[in-house]
């Protein structure tokens, strides 16, 4: 059970792939928005500290607003995006698919005080290696998600030859395999590719590195090219 | 059907569908060119029709790349059409006026329990320094307890309750101070309630000990006539947060006819709720500590008549905002 895609049936009858997103992105995400929070506080400290005492006053409330108010107002208004989660490609949402909403999102903030603890998101992180959906602490109160969000473009990995009609007539899932196959091949070793392609001899009628290309080309085929 | 006549028979729709949602995500409204022609009225039963093209899709065994395109914009106007609605402050105002109240008096055994893990220590310290002033060099170290000296020394005839700084530097520094308690009370509740109760005693000992300190040495003044003010939200407020961390706890320890996890969904919401609350609690709290409780030179009455009014209006909205009405649940 290494996949953590989960499907939801939604109320139109479709079933919805959430993908969960696991620790690393999630980390990173959050040192992004670390980032632009602190480069936000930095950037508005020099000129509202000019105003001596109240400034200071001004620039706690800012400092509160950036540690709290920062991600439930852009996980509502950015259809669960903080700017972190857009730039790397997570969305927050609800456990049935659908954007999540201010109690959901207040709560899984304000627990962020939990899952911090004792020090670097050590709750959260353990929480989220056990769960199989790598929920924090405060996901599993809130009854939120976070999902991967990019929309995968599956063309544009697939190395460009030739398009070429299968010698078979193949169901949807074996042509999905064909595509998934051409899209990692660029990642694969030479003879990983040719291992992998030689194990349908009767689909590709060749061998070696043909058989490769044989794949490929009907990988173009299927996307249309 | 072949898939080329499924695509032409549809592409005209599919691509009014992605132009609308194109606008809608960016929150603006739909181009009114020939191309786009989708009137936000009809996305809903286009939705669903989209729903039916993808499920014959998949069952027809058509392209993964055409299955992948429906999917996609299934997602997309799902994303929307669930999206949740924008703010109505009418309803920000309904909900602090009456559910709340409604809500702090439903969990009224909390709360009841969270006063008195607050107040108990906090009256038992003020009492116990009289009799024995020592004790307040067990909670605070020296340092403070001259810090404190000074913030209520009755010779000060300016401002009370602080060192230096001015109303809205004071101002800020209890929103990020005060407000970040009031959250944590409760968030630290998730430690099966554990974290709620050291916040609420420790909380409770500390604003005692201060208390009792400064009224055996003869501040009493100053100090009292400085809390009179903010004391009822900001002390109530923490209670209230202390309480629905506890009943979060609890949900962990004892979750009933619930599963685990569901209680703690329930119990997540209710906290939700009365977290808003607290909120605007310790704002209003922050507020009148920073402008109004300061100042020094307002005759007693003044201080403790307004004191008294605000306890009386927190203690009333409380008691009674929402009363005889029926919320949704």
């Amino acid at each position: 059970m290494l996949d953590t895609e989960a499907l939801h049936e939604t109320p139109e009858g479709i079933a919805l792939p959430l993908r969960a997103a696991g620790v690393a992105p999630r980390a990173l995400a959050w040192l992004v928005d670390l980032g632009i929070r602190a480069g936000v506080f930095v950037s508005l400290a020099m000129p509202i500290s000019l105003l001596g005492e109240a400034g200071q006053g001004l620039l706690l409330i800012l400092m509160f607003a950036l540690m709290w108010a920062y991600p439930i107002a852009f996980e509502l208004f950015m259809d669960g995006q903080t700017p972190g989660k857009r730039i790397v490609g997570l969305r927050v949402v609800h456990a049935n698919g659908t954007p999540v909403g201010f109690t959901a999102s207040l709560i899984r903030n304000l627990m962020r005080t939990v899952d911090a603890l004792p020090f670097g998101y050590a709750f959260g992180f353990a929480s989220s290696v056990i769960d199989a959906q790598a929920r924090r602490l405060g996901d599993l109160v809130a009854g939120t998600l976070v999902v991967h969000a990019d929309r995968r473009h599956h063309d544009q990995t697939i190395p460009v030859v030739p398009g070429h009609v299968p010698a078979l007539s193949l169901p949807a899932d074996e042509q999905a395999l064909i595509v998934a196959y051409a899209e990692r091949a660029p990642q694969l070793s030479e003879a990983r590719r040719i291992e992998l392609a030689s194990l349908l001899p009767v689909l590709t009628q060749a061998h070696g590195a043909q058989a490769v290309q044989r794949l490929l080309g009907y990988a173009n085929h299927i996307i249309g090219r | 059907m072949r898939q080329d006549h499924f695509i032409a028979r549809h592409e005209p729709e599919w691509r009014a569908l992605s132009a609308w949602l194109d606008a809608a995500e960016r929150r603006k409204p739909a181009p009114s060119g020939s191309d786009a022609t989708c009137p936000a009225a009809e996305v809903p039963s286009r939705f669903r029709r989209l729903c039916q093209q993808l499920a014959l899709a998949r069952r027809r065994g058509y392209s993964p790349m055409l299955i992948e395109r429906l999917g996609q914009l299934v997602e997309r106007t799902h994303t929307l059409m669930y999206r949740p609605p924008n703010p109505r402050w009418w309803r920000a105002i309904a909900f602090i006026v009456s559910e709340f109240p409604a809500e702090v008096r439903a969990q009224r055994g909390w709360m009841l329990a969270s006063a008195l893990l607050f107040f108990l220590p906090f009256l038992a310290m003020i009492v116990a320094v009289q009799v024995q002033p020592e004790l307040a060099h067990s909670v605070f170290d020296i340092e403070q307890l001259a810090q404190m000296e000074h913030m209520y020394d009755p010779a000060n005839d300016d401002r009370i309750g602080r060192d230096s700084g001015t109303d809205l530097m004071m101002f800020g520094h209890y929103i990020m101070n005060n407000i970040s308690i009031g959250f944590r009370s409760f968030a630290s509740g998730l430690l099966v309630g554990i974290g709620s109760v050291l916040v609420l005693v420790s909380n409770g000992v500390m604003i005692g000990t201060v208390a009792g300190h400064l009224t055996g040495i003869g501040y009493g003044g100053p100090f009292w006539r400085f809390v009179v003010g903010h004391s009822a939200p900001e002390l109530l407020a923490i209670v209230i947060s202390g309480g629905a961390g506890m009943r979060l706890g609890f949900a962990l320890i004892a979750p009933g006819q619930l599963g685990r996890v569901a209680a703690l969904l329930a119990a997540g919401r209710i906290g939700a709720r009365l977290i808003l609350g607290v909120f605007v609690m310790l704002l209003a709290a922050a507020f009148i500590e920073a402008f109004w409780s300061s100042i020094a030179a307002l005759p007693d009455v003044v201080k403790y008549g307004s004191g008294g009014a605000i306890w009386l209006t927190v203690l009333v909205w409380l008691g009674f905002g929402g009363r005889g009405r029926v919320h949704a649940p």
